[in-house]
């Protein structure tokens, strides 16, 4: 028979062929053919990404040392190529790992971090290096200057996309007005046909950063966007992996480097959340997995025949009677108190029944002595013994105490529907295998538990004809792997788990069985609502603002946290449905919008709920909105390499919701507010016309001077009515500011009243200040419901005012002076 | 009416305009309050013996936009019925109602006549000046009596001197709008006959039953105007003379006897003056429909809505009505007054009226 295989052999030569032309190749050559795996994929994309890379690590160097980041943008055109220039305040870089930083693929100080951090890989900006370089041929211009250092840095560099490795052509120092930061050149094929992802992207980076300075000059346009706040993110703190986060490889690895003897320390050093209680728990769960567990029969009971004294006391040579009396009693009565036992807690009771005959009778029970004992009843126990050999071939109907005890936990685990035949037949098979086990202390973990039940299962099926399913067996291994009892033995020390493959995957399935604490959360940096409303503020003029940041939860071992923000009404376009601003890590997520978790999360949210328009009760909501989402988290799950959306990871998306849900309610009682607003300005209109008319026809009716109708239209509507009255007091005047709020809730009011001479005494609670030759009497009172509050003071007869008064909407508000 | 009368009425409406120009003054919401005019809210008065308003009230106020734009129009009004009664003229409650879509203001436009007739209502209640005092007329002009009775009634044309029998015609006196403006002379009559409908009223006089038993044959014409009513009510208390109803044998003209009698809800601020409560029921009774064997018609629902509606009426609740309206229920029938004839064009005033009459202890 001709096989391939003995053809192949007949021509030696033609793997060695095929081998000569394999070879390995660098990172930076694959990315060198895969350029869109990192968001190069066109020339347009390009400059923004390579945009991104730079700002994104200039935000993060400046931040991690503790500095508002400044960072200016230029792109220039240079004849067929434009040249992108990123500057930034950051601590600089040090002349060892500059060209590393922006030379070689892979290389940062974030991959390993579990922290929040916008760059995670240290692929990106190498990546705009080498993309810079294949479209242009030219090398990256770096300059740095580390704080306190006289001099900067300039060096001039490619990747090496051989062996990845930063080629330096140019490096010397030189001048550089900035005390402290990088800049980076960069010359590229590029268009700016992508120019409004590029702006979305600044601006919206401004939006998240509020303690950033961003400026952004390109050719046709110039953009700066100034701090909202000079406090930087709070400091995030990185964190050890969570046991739940971790896979397989990651533990060998981390085998391998620690310091730890003992699995028990190795979970407690290396993983958060782990303390001595929980690591307990994962080597309990651990034991099971690699000693598995020992069954735990039945202990003999008044109807079984078996004398534990006994046979405790025939197995005992050598001692005298009282202490072998003593010895075979307490083994017998600790025996009797327990339900189930199993091997090794067998061994116990007889190890500790011989330390107290022992100190009691002064006669020693050695090992050989204990291990006949615990050996005699351990067969008795399991009905191995060969005394019952005899009676177990006389009698039929002599079931071991095996099948018996089996027969039970089958039979409570199993449907009522199953026949006692079956299932005796069942348990007879099952027992069969545990007889048949070499190791007679009946030690199985419960996949080979699940063996044996899946074998007796299948023979019964055979053989009985009746059907044994899927539920019944593991109900039946449920059943007795709880019966089952961890083994005492010591787990495995560190170095010899350390290369053991089935050992550690036996650990980590351990660790994720735990019940562990939700990682720590102070290595998450969320913006905060004060600080999403301020950012929303400084790039939205809207008519109002809101926010919510979420508790953090977990998802894959990794903590996260999710926040939104929503700015409505204002400048905003009030046509079109609204803009969903997207950021992962404090980064704005600029393309793959429809590929996003976060806007199918904002699709599915019914809108009209909250007082938005959209059509058809789903998608994107319509009207002047802006909506905002920030998923930040120590691994963020992004869709691709070029991180432009997120995943629809459950657990995420719900706190997205949620997240977004907040924020709308807020939306919805200010548009609700707005609407009794409308309302009431409407009624005020009306009834702004009616009153004075009744007032000018009852006046001619009874022929008297028009009413004043002011305070009456004010307490129709609710309003609050703020009223001066000046009575002559002597050379001055007496001035009363009377605030009456007609509203059915307490009112807060700030009033301002600029006089031309100055006030004199004051009522309490009022303030005067004196600019430029006017007085600005200040009187923040506050107002219950049907109250009135007055403020007095006294002025010269030709003093002049003007009351401005704010907290209270216009709407509300009447004022007379 | 005098003068004076006219000068006092047009002083009350004033006062209502000045009540709501001191609430702008005292920065107060202008509002207006009147009595709830529902069957729920009125009660038996002991001392006048008239049903009269509860004390619930309605309050019309500027609050709201509809509120206002009820007193834009009531200060109107009272402006016009002000300017009315001093150039001493009157206008009928229809005529109101399109002179409002002259006013400059298109808001104080009534909308529709219940309107403008709810709103003179409430005037009449606020002020406690009747309507025939700001000079306002119905637009039916009052019904006609007969009868041995000499009056003098003072018209715009002069006075004129009234015998209602000797002096007019088959129709008989016709009642003025105010009858307060007649004065009666000298009266032979015995009673009070108020009659339902005119087929009724004319075999009546054709009959010769005014001459014959010496009554005062007043014709109802349905619900009785206030003006008929309102000389009902003088006969009596002036001329001391009985007053009978006789009508339909249904729920709504037990109304009319009820609104004779105790006064109607929609007037009830004027039971006092108009009311008669010492007026009797002669008939058709459920009673007689049985006892003279009258033709009859099933009643129909809205007519067994109207009697259950009647029997938590609390002018109604006397055992007299409610032995009769549960009577008829049982029965199912009515009966109108002409069904009479069934025994003769005479029987009515040879046989049925003297009967009740006597009966009743009229004779």
């Amino acid at each position: 028979m001709t096989s391939f295989q003995s053809t192949l052999g007949d021509e030696p030569g033609i793997a060695e062929e095929l081998a000569e032309s394999q070879q390995s190749i660098s990172i930076a050559e694959f990315f060198e053919k895969n350029k869109h795996m990192l968001g190069f994929d066109s020339g347009a994309r390009g400059l923004v990404t390579a945009v991104k890379e730079a700002v994104d690590n200039a935000l993060d160097a400046a931040e991690e040392a503790g500095i508002l980041p400044d960072i200016y943008v230029e792109i220039q055109e240079a004849g067929d190529y434009y040249r992108l220039i990123v500057e930034d305040n950051g601590p600089g870089l040090t002349k060892d790992s500059l060209p590393k930083v922006f030379g070689k693929l892979l290389y940062g100080s974030r991959f390993h971090a579990r922290e929040q951090s916008r760059g995670q890989q240290g692929i990106g900006i190498s990546a705009a290096v080498l993309y810079s370089q294949l479209t242009s041929g030219k090398p990256a211009k770096i300059t740095s200057r580390t704080q306190g250092s006289s001099e900067a840095q300039y060096f001039e560099l490619i990747v090496d996309t051989d062996n990845n490795e930063p080629e330096i052509s140019v490096e010397e120092t030189t001048t550089w007005d900035r005390p402290h930061g990088t800049r980076i050149e960069l010359e590229m094929e590029a268009n700016m046909r992508a120019r409004g992802q590029l702006h979305d992207y600044i601006k919206h980076t401004a939006v998240v950063n509020p303690h950033a300075r961003l400026e952004l000059r390109e050719p046709q346009e110039h953009f700066k966007f100034e701090r909202a706040t000079d406090q930087l993110p709070a400091e995030t703190e990185e964190i050890r992996p969570h046991p739940h986060g971790v896979e397989l490889g990651t533990v060998m690895k981390m085998l391998a480097a620690t310091d730890s003897q003992t699995v028990s320390g190795f979970v407690q050093e290396e993983f958060t959340r782990v303390g001595k209680k929980t690591a307990d728990s994962i080597i309990d769960a651990f034991r099971d997995r690699y000693y598995g567990r020992e069954m735990c029969w039945r202990t003999p009971r008044g109807l079984d025949d078996i004398d534990i004294k006994g046979v405790a006391s025939n197995a005992t040579a050598n001692k005298s009677v009282a202490a072998t009396g003593a010895f075979s009693d307490k083994i017998a009565s600790k025996v009797a108190d327990k339900d189930r036992i199993a091997h090794h807690q067998l061994l116990d009771i007889v190890n500790e029944s011989a330390q107290e005959c022992e100190q009691e009778h002064d006669e020693t029970f050695g090992d050989t002595v204990q291990e006949n004992v615990a050996e005699a009843i351990w067969l008795e126990v399991i009905d191995a013994s060969g005394a019952d050999d005899a009676n177990a071939a006389t009698g039929e109907d002599g079931d071991s105490r095996l099948v018996a005890d089996l027969y039970d936990l089958a039979d409570d685990a199993t449907s009522t529907r199953k026949d006692d035949e079956t299932i005796h037949a069942f348990a007879d098979r099952l027992a069969g295998k545990f007889e048949d086990l070499e190791d007679d202390r009946h030690r199985l973990t419960r996949a080979t538990l699940r063996e044996f039940v899946d074998r007796a299962a299948d023979l019964t099926e055979e053989y009985d004809e009746v059907s044994f399913g899927e539920t019944a067996r593991e109900n039946v291994v449920e059943a007795v792997w709880d019966v089952m009892a961890t083994v005492p033995d010591d787990p495995p020390l560190v170095r010899e788990l350390n290369g053991d493959r089935d050992a550690t995957s036996d650990l980590v399935d351990a660790m994720r069985a735990t019940d562990i604490m939700a990682p720590p959360t102070r290595c998450l940096s969320p913006i905060s609502e004060d600080l999403i409303t301020a950012g929303l503020e400084k790039e939205f003029d809207a008519d109002f603002y809101a926010s919510a940041t979420r508790d953090a939860g977990v998802s894959g071992g990794d903590p996260f946290i999710v926040e939104a923000g929503i700015a409505y009404g204002g400048e905003l376009p009030a046509e079109g449905t609204a803009e969903v601003m997207r950021f992962a890590n404090r980064v704005p997520l600029v393309y793959q919008r429809g590929a996003c978790a976060t806007t199918d999360v904002v699709k599915t949210i019914g809108w009209r709920n909250y007082g938005l328009d959209q059509p058809g009760g789903s998608g994107l909501p319509n009207g002047p909105v802006v909506i905002m989402i920030h998923v930040a988290s120590t691994n963020v799950p992004f869709t691709s390499e070029s991180k432009d959306a997120i995943a629809n990871v459950p657990e995420i998306e719900d706190e997205i919701e949620l997240a977004i849900r907040e924020a709308a309610r807020e939306l919805k009682s200010y548009l609700n507010k707005r609407r009794s607003m409308q309302k009431r300005r409407k009624k005020q209109n009306v009834l702004g016309k009616i009153l004075p008319e009744m007032a000018t026809k009852v006046a001619e009716v009874t022929g008297r001077d028009e009413p004043d109708i002011d305070d009456a239209i004010a307490r129709i509507m609710n309003n609050v009515l703020v009223e001066r009255q000046t009575k002559a007091n002597g050379d001055g005047q007496a001035v009363s500011v009377v605030v009456e709020n007609n509203s059915s809730t307490n009112e807060s009011l700030e009033i301002t009243d600029i006089v031309s001479a100055e006030p004199t005494n004051l009522s309490d609670g009022a303030t005067v200040v004196e600019m430029d030759g006017e007085w600005f009497v200040k009187w923040e009172p506050e107002v219950g419901s049907d109250d009135e509050a007055t403020l007095e003071y006294e002025v010269p007869d030709d003093a002049t005012f003007d009351l401005d008064v704010k907290g209270v909407e216009s709407e509300k508000l009447t004022v007379k002076q | 009416m005098s003068a004076d009368n006219d000068q006092q009425a047009r002083e009350q409406l004033i006062d209502l305009a000045a009540q709501f120009y001191d609430q702008f003054e005292l920065g107060e919401i202008p509002h207006m309050s009147v009595p709830t005019r529902t069957k729920n809210n009125i009660e038996y008065d002991e001392e006048k013996a008239v049903w009269v308003y509860g004390d619930r009230e309605s309050t019309r106020s500027a609050n709201s936009v509809r509120g206002a734009r009820k007193l834009l129009k009531a200060v109107y009004t009272i402006e016009f019925l002000a300017d009315q009664l001093e150039a001493d003229r009157s206008s009928t409650l229809r005529e109101l109602y399109y002179l409002s879509e002259s006013w400059d203001n298109e808001e104080a436009q009534f909308s529709d006549q219940d309107e403008s007739n709810g709103l003179i209502e409430d005037l009449e209640i606020v002020s406690g000046v009747t309507r025939e005092d700001f000079h306002m007329r119905p637009e039916e002009s009052g019904a006609t009596l007969m009868g041995p009775l000499h009056l003098r009634e003072q018209t715009r044309r002069g006075e004129r001197e009234i015998h209602c029998q000797k002096d007019v015609g088959e129709g008989g006196y016709q009642i003025p709008n105010n009858p307060d403006t007649i004065d009666f002379l000298d009266c032979d009559a015995d009673f009070i006959l108020a009659v339902e409908t005119g087929g009724m009223r004319d075999r009546l006089v054709e009959n010769g039953f005014d001459d014959e038993y010496n009554a005062l044959i007043v014709h109802l014409k349905g619900q009785p105007a206030r003006a008929t009513r309102r000389i009902t009510k003088r006969l009596h208390d002036e001329l001391d003379l009985p007053v009978t109803v006789f009508t339909d044998g249904d729920p709504w003209s037990y109304r009319i006897y009820g609104s004779v009698a105790y006064g109607s809800i929609k007037s009830a601020h004027l039971s006092e003056y108009l009311a008669t409560p010492e007026a009797q029921f002669i008939g058709i009774q459920p009673a007689d429909i049985v006892e003279y064997d009258l033709p009859t018609d099933p009643l129909s629902d809205s007519d067994i809505n109207a009697l259950e509606s009647e029997l938590e009426d609390p002018r109604f609740q006397t055992d007299y009505w409610e032995e009769q309206i549960e009577l008829q229920l049982d029965l199912g029938k009515k009966s109108e007054q002409q069904a009479l004839a069934s025994h003769g064009l005479d029987f009515v005033t040879e046989t049925y009226l003297p009967e009740r009459l006597t009966e009743m202890g009229v004779f």
